[in-house]
């Protein structure tokens, strides 16, 4: 199984970041061999639809979890198609501790859009 | 000949100066391209004699042709069209119609499909002077189809002035396509020169004739005249700002048909940029 935590820089430490797509870097928590991964995010500049950009991204990864601050409709459509479940984290804290989080249940499932897909 | 007139900045009065000069002109031709929030048909009254729905093509993929290869969304700049792995994914809104997903699909799977963007509306206000403005539907993220569109049904117009939207992004672009000069319309305000400045490095980069018209010239500071100098920009008018033609405007009439000032100012912008030969 692995997770995707939207990320301001590249470690397990680093901050996460306030948006979903246009993050600087994806931090992949590989499950099985308890190793992290950093993945430029190359949606970020993307003139529009980082939404699904970013999540194609990810599904071609093999990513099955996204860890994220909110998700536009587009980002949502697009992990449902991917077959990708999404949670919400609270903003300020580290990947470290959101992946902990998730794993204590402590994170809500990512159902709806929470916010207005910008441009 | 055909003159935009744009501005960077909204409300610095470019649907002023485009109705009033249209109206002041004896043969003339104008579209309103500011299609999100057009306004120029409040001042112009005239007969409805045309209402022309514009469409904007989207891919429909056909499940039995994918293969899902990916080619569709690696071409796709907007990422419109995204391939997932059981299913394609297109978003309407972010399509530019441009057709490139059908062409790198090696299946053929990719046909498309008319949505409704907007509407145009054809006028006629006196006998040679059509006006047409755009209305962008609510919800839809480009107007750029509906300005192409208005662009085409006037490309035989003998002279054509575009009303434009503010701000320098693909409507703008779209509007001031073709132009064979522009007359920016700007306020002597901090934020009047600096949104300026953007208008003056897209019409540079567009490779456009243009010149400048100060409008509410007796308002904010100087700044834009030494830019002008220092630029060596034409400044083709100096209009001040009256309460009086506010209240006009507010009304919905011309300032042509109250001001002689104005009228004056109309005149002397058509002499610069038209020439002696079509001052009327």
């Amino acid at each position: 199984m692995k997770i995707a935590i939207s990320s301001l820089e590249n470690k397990e430490f680093s901050k996460v970041s306030d948006r979903f797509a246009r993050c600087e870097y994806f931090i992949i928590y590989d499950h099985d061999s308890l190793s992290f991964t950093a993945v430029i995010n190359t949606a970020k500049d993307a003139g529009s639809g980082a939404g699904g950009k970013a999540v194609k991204i990810l599904g071609d990864l093999n990513v099955d979890i996204v860890l994220a601050p909110e998700l536009g409709p587009k980002a949502l459509e697009a992990l449902k198609a991917f077959e990708i479940r999404s949670y919400q984290y609270p903003r300020e804290k580290t990947v470290k501790e959101v992946l902990y989080l998730f794993y204590e249940k402590k994170l809500p499932e990512l159902l709806i859009s929470t916010s207005k897909g910008r441009h | 000949m055909k003159i935009a007139i744009l501005s960077g900045k909204g409300g610095t009065g470019k649907t002023t100066l485009s109705v009033n000069l249209f109206s002041y002109l004896e043969q003339a031709t104008l579209i309103d391209t500011d299609v999100e929030e057009p306004n120029s048909h409040l001042f112009l009254k005239g007969n409805l004699v045309k209402e022309e729905i514009v469409y904007k093509k989207y891919p429909l993929v056909d499940d039995d042709l994918c293969n899902y290869c990916g080619k569709c969304g690696d071409f796709c700049n907007f990422n419109a069209i995204i391939p997932a792995k059981k299913k394609i994914l297109v978003f309407q809104d972010l399509c530019h119609d441009c057709g490139g997903c059908a062409m790198v699909c090696p299946n053929e799977a990719i046909s498309y499909i008319d949505k409704e963007v907007g509407v145009i509306y054809h006028t006629q206000i006196k006998e040679n002077k059509l006006f047409l403005y755009g209305n962008l539907t609510v919800g839809e993220v480009s107007g750029v189809k509906i300005i192409e569109t208005l662009k085409e049904s006037t490309k035989n117009a003998e002279l054509l002035l575009i009303d434009s939207p503010p701000g320098t992004s693909c409507s703008t672009v779209a509007a001031i396509d073709g132009a064979d000069y522009c007359i920016i319309c700007a306020e002597p305000t901090p934020f009047g020169l600096s949104d300026m400045r953007m208008v003056v490095e897209l019409l540079r980069a567009e490779k456009r004739n243009f010149g400048v018209v100060v409008n509410k010239s007796n308002l904010g500071n100087d700044d834009i005249y030494h830019y002008l100098e220092e630029e060596k920009i034409e400044l083709l008018e100096k209009i001040k700002f009256d309460r009086e033609f506010a209240r006009i405007m507010a009304d919905g009439e011309l300032l042509i048909n109250y001001s002689k000032y104005f009228k004056e100012k109309m005149a002397n912008i058509a002499r610069k940029v038209l020439g002696d030969k079509d001052d009327q």
